[in-house]
């Protein structure tokens, strides 16, 4: 086999199970697609396992289009996890809606593979297709539940949001192509590093690059459509998109603006520590106010994204690895506990008709759901940065390497709007036990080990990053040692 | 070096740490059998303080070094540990929480009657934690500790405690969070300072922190973020008000662990990491910090006078008493040390003693204003004698233990400066005026209710969990040697590591003035 084979076996996995689900989907009777889920975690896994086996190579294939190293390794694997637990949690929510299609899993699939493409590019051209994917398969998926205004709703506003950010980074990519006269990322690194080349354009495409992925991890004050969509979305492809393009995004921003652009990091960084401040301020203030949970969540995911900036702007000497580690292990943290919380959001709805994602209906959780309540606990504390979970190490590794990097008042910044931030979280728990409920459950037979499941490999991955972080801390630090083709 | 190994043969601070909480696991599994988790929860909390108790025993108190090491790396890419050790004073602290949290077992037997279990739960994951801190040698660990013992307390207040449990429970959070975080700052910014080069991992490890030397601007900068974070858990005046709000709502057993060895662990962070890291800073703040120290005395304890509900009243006593502490160990000598360690000490035996006392009245009368009690002698001759004598040990009678702490730490405030110890004795005499009037008014008087005489006086369950804090309350008092041992070398040492810093003389006036000099 060829190295350009290799190097997208995984892809190729996914988007082989992803055409065969929906080929088999309309042949199958309704029930009989409850196991389409599985052959896509089983696609995930294999796919994952596949990207583990090739984590000692190094190359790039495609004819420096993509790169296989460990970083790409770091951040695949990391989003199959994404995938297969956001189909953990899908199947029952699905079915109970009646919209248990295989669509949805081939576009979580397609997505997948895209924002697994968005992380491995060393190419502009590959990296914007890997975009697309990603941004028109989470499109549909915001609009799943076509019967309900709110989702298409969510879907449109996704698409309009989504693609004029997409046309910002496409033109930011335009301008550097035009000034450095390549599209490959190190070649336009270089070009920007040795000049000459005019201020003003390069100014001007930095912008446009930053504006367009700020769009796309939803930082303020482009962060409008996040909250509106998540509310509108099916909540487990909420859980989704909340996660997922905010990873792949991240691996892309390293990629441009610490390696590829890190000549001009006294350009982008006051510009991301303008970014940041205000994502965080945004993220935690309008959490307070929300009575809707996928709401709360959307802002709180606002906020987790300013803090990952801080990190980003840790990075700004290109030399420091350290902050670059600290983005790649709070996406880590994060994934599995914003994953977690949506979880126990759709186990909720699961199994009680009535809920309509308000915080009055989570009152006296802790006597009625023992389970999830305790579990919601687990991922609100981490959230909120509480030993000994994820949230926690992530925020402190986070916060060294901002300090280490001589910010130390961004990090009292950081910490700050993570106190604010307790509140709301602080206040789930408030309800959960310490409120006794008014009204009763309507109840839904929402048993569903799939969901089950995914929820207790959520609150593990936040325990043992929390406990024992050394393997996923070790993996990040390898991973940005060496950024092939850069 | 004193390794487990060596000392005792196993690790004696990790099975101190953790028998708790894994007694806790085992009992969330034991769902469904009503009766039988009160007992591990007994058992978990007797081995503990049997443990607590060899480990006393095996402990050498003829030096300062740390002993029962244990060491293994836990997160080596970030040079943190799993770093065990103790030294005096962390033994006594030790052995205070292992019996306050035992004591409070049988204290709420019958008390609590919604989700049981749980609640004995959250108080074998807050031992859990509070151990932990007293054992952890190891910046990043401490803080670890130090937060998960955040968790069951706002549980516990927030779930069984009074009408205003919710916002009770949140404003103790937020308040140690808001500390906490600036503190987890301080210790990253330090620990990156330390290294020896750009290249070399951060140092968390306490015992190499302490041969580091900072910079006077960051000890300034690190100590105050420390010192917040303390201040807020002690808590010193003005950042106290998260307390009595806590003490009203919180369970009976809450209030004991609160008051009886939370607020320590604000003053054992302030002489196992303020004091050794940032020797400069201390210097110069320390006449600041007596000042604090003086109007906590002093306010707490004219608040105190003026309060109509009984365990308000006890839990602004602690405010006054809390300021005796810092006032001892910012005095920088040894013996205004010991005199904290020891307030510190009685404080934890005696305020959970009239904590416990509060809530076996609040039991049988269902109230705590005391213009609702009076002639409670008549019914409940027992429950007035014990209650006299703890009255009596906690205004600092001599020959109990709250005499002991709170004359060494004013001689050791005399000996720093004679006019701020003048006015630290006020205090005792507001405290002997607010806690003989409570007790007068509570006691005797006439009596409200004939109906109180078919209420029984203190059980025998009850005397049981009162008298390990009145015998340790009568030990301390008449013979402190024992406890003073195992505190002089560890505070022998922080006076070692200051008096090379102590050298710029005068008087408390002028210290102030020459450190607002230092200030800018």
């Amino acid at each position: 086999m060829s190295h350009d084979i290799i190097a997208i076996m995984p892809e190729l996995m996914l988007i082989a199970t992803a055409v065969v689900i929906l080929l088999v989907d309309p042949l199958l009777p309704v029930d009989g697609r409850r196991g389409l889920s599985w052959l896509g975690i089983f696609a995930c896994i294999t796919a994952a396992l596949s990207t583990w086996f090739s984590r000692g190579e190094e190359f790039t294939a495609f004819s420096h289009g993509i790169a296989l190293d460990k970083y790409s390794v770091f951040f695949k694997i990391l989003l199959l996890v994404v995938a297969a637990l956001a189909m953990l949690i899908s199947e029952k929510h699905l079915f109970l809606k009646k919209r248990l299609l295989g669509d949805y899993y081939a576009l979580i699939l397609f997505a997948t593979i895209g924002m697994m493409v968005m992380a491995e590019a060393i190419d502009l051209i590959t990296f914007f297709v890997g975009l697309e994917l990603m941004a028109l398969s989470s499109y549909l998926l915001a609009g799943f539940f076509r019967y309900q205004e709110r989702s298409i709703e969510a879907g449109m506003k996704y698409f309009l949001t989504g693609a004029f950010a997409s046309n910002f980074i496409l033109m930011g990519m335009a301008l550097l192509y035009g000034l450095s006269g390549s599209t490959n990322y190190q070649e336009i690194g270089d070009a920007v590093r040795l000049g000459p080349i005019p201020e003003g354009p390069l100014v001007i495409a930095i912008m446009f690059i930053l504006a367009g992925f700020a769009f796309k991890i939803s930082a303020a004050p482009f962060h409008n459509w996040a909250p509106d969509v998540y509310q509108g979305s099916p909540t487990p492809a909420a859980a989704f998109l909340s996660v997922g393009p905010k990873v792949a995004a991240f691996a892309a921003i390293l990629k441009f603006f610490t390696i590829m652009l890190g000549s001009q990091s006294d350009t982008w960084v006051p510009l991301m520590i303008a970014l940041s401040i205000a994502t965080m301020i945004v993220g935690a203030t309008m959490a307070l106010v929300q009575k809707d949970l996928k709401r709360m969540l959307g802002f709180s995911s606002i906020g987790h994204v300013g803090y990952l900036l801080l990190a980003v702007v840790a990075t700004g000497d290109s030399g420091r690895t350290l902050g670059m580690a600290a983005v790649l292990f709070y996406l880590a943290a994060y994934t599995f506990m914003n994953m977690g919380a949506f979880g126990v959001l759709v186990h909720l709805a699961n199994h009680n008709a009535r809920f309509n994602d308000s915080l009055d209906d989570l009152a006296g959780l802790g006597k009625r759901h023992p389970w999830a309540a305790g579990v919601m606990t687990l991922f609100m504390l981490s959230l909120t940065g509480v030993p000994p979970t994820a949230g926690f190490l992530a925020k402190f590794y986070l916060f060294s390497a901002v300090v280490e990097a001589g910010f130390a008042w961004l990090a009292v910044i950081g910490a700050l709007f993570s106190l604010v931030s307790a509140f709301f979280y602080l206040r789930v728990i408030v309800f959960m036990y310490m409120r006794d409920s008014e009204q009763t459950e309507e109840k839904t037979d929402g048993k569903s080990w799939d969901l089950s499941l995914g929820l207790g490999i959520a609150a593990a991955g936040v325990l043992l990053l929390g406990i024992l972080p050394a393997p996923v801390l070790n993996a990040a630090q390898d991973a940005v040692v060496k950024l092939l083709g850069n | 070096m004193y390794d487990f190994q060596e000392q005792i043969g196993f690790p004696i601070l990790t099975v101190l740490t953790f028998l708790p909480a894994v007694a806790g696991l085992v009992m969330l599994l034991m769902r469904g059998k009503p009766k039988a988790y009160k007992g591990v929860a007994l058992a978990a909390t007797a081995a503990n303080f049997i443990l607590s108790l060899v480990l006393i025993a095996y402990f050498d108190r003829y030096t300062a070094d740390m002993q029962f090491i244990e060491k293994v790396p836990w997160i080596s890419s970030l040079g943190v540990s799993y770093h065990m050790s103790v030294d005096g004073i962390s033994v006594l602290l030790i052995m205070l929480t292992a019996l306050l949290s035992l004591i409070i077992i049988p204290a709420s037997w019958n008390y609590i009657k919604e989700r049981e279990m749980q609640f004995f739960v959250a108080f074998l994951f807050l031992e859990t934690g509070l151990i932990g801190v007293f054992c952890a040698r190891d910046l990043l660990l401490f803080y670890v500790f130090w937060e998960i013992m955040l968790i069951p307390m706002y549980f516990i207040i927030g779930i069984w405690g009074g009408p205003r449990r919710i916002y009770a429970a949140v404003k103790f959070f937020l308040f140690t969070f808001a500390g906490s975080l600036l503190m987890l700052i301080a210790i990253v910014a330090i620990a990156y300072l330390a290294r020896a080069n750009p290249y070399a991992t951060p140092v968390f490890d306490m015992d190499l922190l302490e041969k580091s030397i900072f910079s006077y601007q960051v000890q300034m900068l690190a100590f105050l973020a420390f010192f917040i974070a303390f201040a807020v858990k002690v808590p010193m005046w003005p950042l106290h008000t998260w307390l009595p709000d806590a003490h009203v709502e919180a369970p009976t057993a809450g209030s004991v662990i609160l008051a009886g060895v939370m607020l320590k662990v604000g003053g054992y962070g302030m002489l196992r990491l303020c004091i050794p890291l940032f020797p400069d800073a201390v210097v110069t703040l320390a006449p600041w910090i007596l000042v604090l120290s003086l109007i906590a005395i002093i306010y707490g304890a004219l608040v105190s006078l003026v309060q109509k509900d009984l365990k308000k009243l006890v839990a602004y006593s602690s405010v006054s008493h809390m300021g005796f502490v810092t006032a001892g160990i910012f005095a920088l000598n040894l013996v205004g040390i010991e005199g904290g360690i020891m307030v510190m000490f009685s404080h934890g035996l005696l305020t959970g003693a009239l904590f416990l006392m509060v809530g076996f009245l609040y039991e049988r009368l269902h109230t705590r204003e005391i213009a609702d009690m009076g002639g409670l002698a008549g019914p409940f001759p027992v429950m007035a004698g014990v209650l006299l004598f703890f009255t009596l040990a906690s205004l600092g009678l001599p020959g109990l233990s709250g005499f002991v702490g709170e004359f060494l730490s004013l001689v050791g405030l005399f000996t720093y400066s004679k006019p701020l110890g003048a006015i630290a004795s006020i205090g005792v005499i507001l405290a002997a005026a607010y806690l003989l009037w409570m007790f007068q008014r509570v006691m005797f008087t006439k009596l409200r209710d004939e109906k109180w005489y078919k209420l029984p006086d203190l059980s025998l369950r009850e005397i049981v969990s009162l008298a390990p804090l009145a015998i340790l309350a009568v030990w301390a008092g008449v013979y402190p040697n024992t406890f003073l041992q195992l505190i002089q070398p560890s505070a022998a040492r922080l006076t070692e590591k200051m008096a090379p810093y102590m050298a710029e003389g005068g008087s408390a006036v002028e210290r102030i003035f020459a450190s607002l000099g230092g200030l800018f």
